[in-house]
């Protein structure tokens, strides 16, 4: 995590890049709330016109699944 | 460590997993051993100059004659705060990490024995000033708490989120230069609370008094609720 020092999980994140389809403005920042209240989710970017959504987090808290689970909860369609 | 050769140079790659996963260990004994004895432990983390020790100056003067306490001072190199807390008459072990910028478990461990566990109810660790790498380092504690005060701006939940998920409780120092600041304070508990839903936010002002009982009463309750843990076994 720290690159300054290099102590802890400098690598242990993961960064992944969806294609969510469906998106308003508000359901946007909705899901980014939703998202960014899951364990180990650190850092969440969308942008609600293409749909881009960047979410950066912790595997070992969170698995894939609860972050795909955001998507489909309010009926929207991500593609990896 | 690994070492190795890449074009011709040589390389160590620090195997961090291990490490971690090493600390983890000693953590989990450390928190063993601590609820165990009923000890409420509580991690205390922060920039520098957030107010870390100031909190403890004021959580001391209230509690003191009501719990028995004790603290673990973290810095680089200085006893400055320890000299602090000393004044109070709570004992206090000072831990120099020599230049390091967060303490961890077998640092914890090694002094614990100078502590009486049998005749403590709360022991804040008071990390190194620090928002980053402290958060990834259990030390053997209940809960890590944060301190973050005004002056460092309603930006850093967002831009330092470990530590506010870690958190069990998020003190927001220095509340009484707000209308001198400008810190979006519904900003911040909100960032605080998307990252952490279901966080205790506390708003504290050290040098005012405001939000110490407050803080006081968290404390009380945690101590409470790791006593009756221990009586159950």
């Amino acid at each position: 995590m720290c690159k300054e020092c290099g102590c802890g999980e400098t690598n242990g994140n993961t960064r992944l890049q969806f294609t969510v389809h469906g998106y308003t403005e508000d359901s946007a920042k909705e899901v980014e709330k939703a998202l960014f209240g899951l364990p180990g989710v650190l850092f969440v970017h969308i942008h609600a016109h293409d749909g881009s959504t960047t979410v950066d987090y912790q595997p070992g808290k969170t698995k894939l699944r609860d972050i795909m689970g955001v998507f489909d909860e309010r009926g929207l369609e991500a593609d990896l | 460590m690994l070492a190795g050769r890449q074009g011709g140079i040589k390389m160590e790659v620090r195997v961090m997993k291990n490490v971690l996963g090493e600390n983890d260990r000693v953590a989990a004994e450390n928190q063993a051993m601590f609820a165990a004895k009923g000890v409420y432990v509580l991690n205390l983390m922060g920039s520098p100059g957030s107010g870390k020790t100031t909190l403890l100056e004021k959580t001391m003067q209230k509690l003191k004659d009501e719990l028995r306490m004790a603290v673990i001072e973290g810095d680089l190199f200085t006893t400055k705060d320890a000299e602090r807390i000393d004044r109070y008459g709570v004992p206090v072990i000072q831990i120099n990490t020599a230049g390091g910028c967060h303490l961890d478990a077998p640092m914890v461990q090694k002094v614990a024995p100078q502590l009486d566990l049998d005749h403590l109810d709360l022991l804040v660790v008071e990390n190194v000033g620090n928002l980053v790498c402290p958060a990834e380092f259990a030390v053997g504690e209940a809960d890590k708490g944060v301190v973050l005060s005004i002056t460092e701006g309603d930006d850093k939940p967002m831009k330092y989120p470990l530590i506010f998920k870690e958190s069990a409780v998020i003190v927001l120092n220095k509340i009484d230069i707000l209308p001198y600041c400008n810190f979006d304070r519904t900003a911040a508990r909100e960032d605080i609370t998307t990252l952490h839903p279901g966080a205790n936010i506390i708003e504290v002002s050290c040098t005012q008094g405001d939000g110490l009982d407050a803080w006081c009463d968290w404390l009380r309750q945690r101590v409470a609720e790791t006593k009756a843990q221990a009586q159950k076994g």
